[in-house]
């Protein structure tokens, strides 16, 4: 059985079964990622593409064939198109220094949606600090769900930059990515996707969607943490500047000048995560093995599973109920505070996030400081979705 | 009892449903926010000073049980002390909630101490200390006060 694959889930927490119902904030890693890290470091261990020894090749290797394999994940046309980042985050920011800053004059606009985790808004607030532009939201109803319907007037003349997120981690509402890139790339507006929630779960096929930029975080989708790659373009990454300087980006220095490096080097500068690249890499082979079909079919049953089940808990409300979701559940009981069922069902076993998710916005909506979110994956169980409500139950019990 | 039930024991709970000096009041002299973004603790604690001493105290705000439970019972600890006991009141607390610990916590600080079953759990300390700090923030006329 694949929930074998993941040796952490296998443990007591508080005398108690671990659930662990968390893996939004970040997934559990199957033996096999664990496995590859371990492997470079114990065999393979050298610095990549600066070596003539033969650990240095075998590590050169095994780097770019995860790339490779993350490349074969999301469907992009050359391994040439990812860029190894630490994650999700850091690839919006270069993104928003080394793409978008440039095209930016005082009133231009970039457009996000209400759904944004916080690291695909804070990036755009400082380039628009920097340049003098605006920063426009595509609104969100009860549901959880874009209202697309005055979407054209939104992308105006002045609208030079679209990032929306695939999967929202808060809430799980799948955006139609698809038709936001159509509509925007019909205005000549470039679209990146923050796809951290979206690589676990869906499959993901960049040349499809027909984003310009797409973001992976790699322990969101069982790799390791620190860990991620940037999918672009070819002529944009041709085209943009360095996002950081340093060894390994480059192909000459002089003290009066410096060539650099083709893409993806140029964005690599110094020694990246190695075993984390090579963990990632493991993880979409990983990914791929199981089959990202079978993985999003078996979330869906137990999607409607758990949706079925807090529905039936008296006081519970669920925050976003949009027709297409991952199986994240964002919800609040009547009269207790998200901290404090977080800190009771913890004690059964039971991990949950609790809080705003690093998406304040959303329940500034909802008007909420925040709420409970079990969030799900593959591996998870129906047994465990019974723990969860028997453990919420046992928090209205002593909150009654 | 478990840690649990000593965390969220019968005064709590009581101290959670019916809060003590709970809303915003009329009329104040000192006031601080404090706030804990991150996990969405929010305690308006205001105070009426007169002659050095705390005439009324009250809390307002949206948290957890453990961050109410402490602003109620702060409040009615207060109330009638002098700034500089309550001072002295919220160096006791924080002292109770530090590893050092705080010996004859009951004597110093009355039903407050019971608080100290929250040690047990440290990812809730912040919210019993949270209006401890603000009380301590607009004590010295500060406007804002976080403890994460």
């Amino acid at each position: 059985m694949l929930r074998e694959a993941f040796p952490c889930l296998h443990q007591q927490v508080n005398g108690k079964p671990l659930v662990y119902f968390d893996n939004a904030a970040t997934a559990m890693r199957p033996q096999v990622v664990i496995d590859a890290v371990t492997d470079y470091y114990c065999h393979h261990n050298a610095n990549i593409h600066r070596g003539v020894h033969c650990l240095s090749g075998r590590a050169t290797d095994l780097y770019e064939q995860a790339r490779a394999s993350l490349a074969r994940l999301i469907n992009a046309p050359s391994p040439d198109n990812l860029i190894f980042v630490r994650g999700c985050t850091e690839g919006v920011n270069l993104v928003a220094q080394t793409f978008v800053r440039e095209r930016l004059q005082p009133g231009d606009e970039i457009l996000i949606s209400h759904l944004e985790h916080h690291s695909n808004i804070v990036p755009w607030q400082i380039v628009c600090q920097q340049t003098g532009a605006k920063l426009k939201v595509i609104p969100m109803n009860d549901q959880g769900e874009l209202v697309l319907d005055n979407f054209d007037t939104l992308m105006t003349e002045r609208t030079k930059f679209m990032s929306v997120v695939h999967v929202s981690n808060a809430l799980g509402t799948i955006n139609p990515v698809k038709e936001l890139v159509q509509k925007a790339h019909a205005k000549n507006i470039p679209v990146m996707i923050d796809g951290a929630q979206a690589t676990p779960h869906l499959k993901v096929d960049v040349q499809d969607i027909g984003c310009d930029f797409y973001t992976v975080s790699g322990h969101k989708m069982y790799g390791p943490t620190g860990s991620g790659v940037l999918y672009g373009k070819a002529e944009h990454l041709d085209a943009m500047p360095p996002y950081h300087g340093g060894g390994e980006m480059i192909s000459k220095v002089t003290f009066e000048e410096s060539i650099y490096n083709k893409v993806p080097a140029k964005f690599e500068a110094g020694t990246p995560n190695i075993a984390g690249g090579i963990g990632l890499g493991a993880a979409a082979e990983f990914i791929m093995d199981v089959g990202i079909n079978t993985i999003t079919e078996r979330e869906d049953v137990l999607k409607k599973y758990t949706e079925q089940a807090l529905q039936g808990i008296d006081g519970l409300r669920i925050l976003g109920q949009a027709q297409h979701k991952s199986p994240v559940f964002s919800f609040l009981i009547d009269g207790i505070h998200p901290h404090d069922i977080g800190t009771i069902i913890d004690h059964h076993g039971v991990a949950i996030r609790t809080g705003h998710h690093c998406t304040m916005p959303i329940f500034q909506f909802f008007d909420v400081p925040g709420s409970c979110r079990a969030s799900l994956a593959f591996y998870n169980t129906e047994q465990e979705v019974d723990i969860l409500v028997e453990s919420l139950n046992q928090a209205k019990a002593m909150f009654a | 009892m478990s840690d649990l039930n000593k965390l969220y024991k019968q005064q709590v709970l009581e101290h959670n449903k019916n809060p003590k000096n709970y809303g915003q009041p009329a009329h104040w002299t000192h006031h601080a926010e404090g706030l804990n973004a991150i996990c969405g603790d929010q305690v308006h604690v205001y105070l009426t000073i007169q002659d050095n001493t705390i005439e009324a105290a009250h809390f307002a705000g949206d948290s957890c049980a453990i961050s109410m439970a402490s602003a109620s019972m702060m409040t009615e600890l207060i109330t009638g002390q002098s700034t500089f006991d309550a001072l002295h009141l919220f160096a006791s607390f924080k002292q109770m909630m530090s590893p050092e610990g705080l010996p004859d916590a009951e004597h110093i600080l009355g039903p407050v101490a019971c608080l100290v079953s929250v040690k047990k759990f440290p990812s809730r300390i912040k919210s019993a200390l949270l209006c401890w700090y603000a009380l301590n923030a607009a004590l010295n006329g500060q406007a804002t006060a976080t403890t994460e």
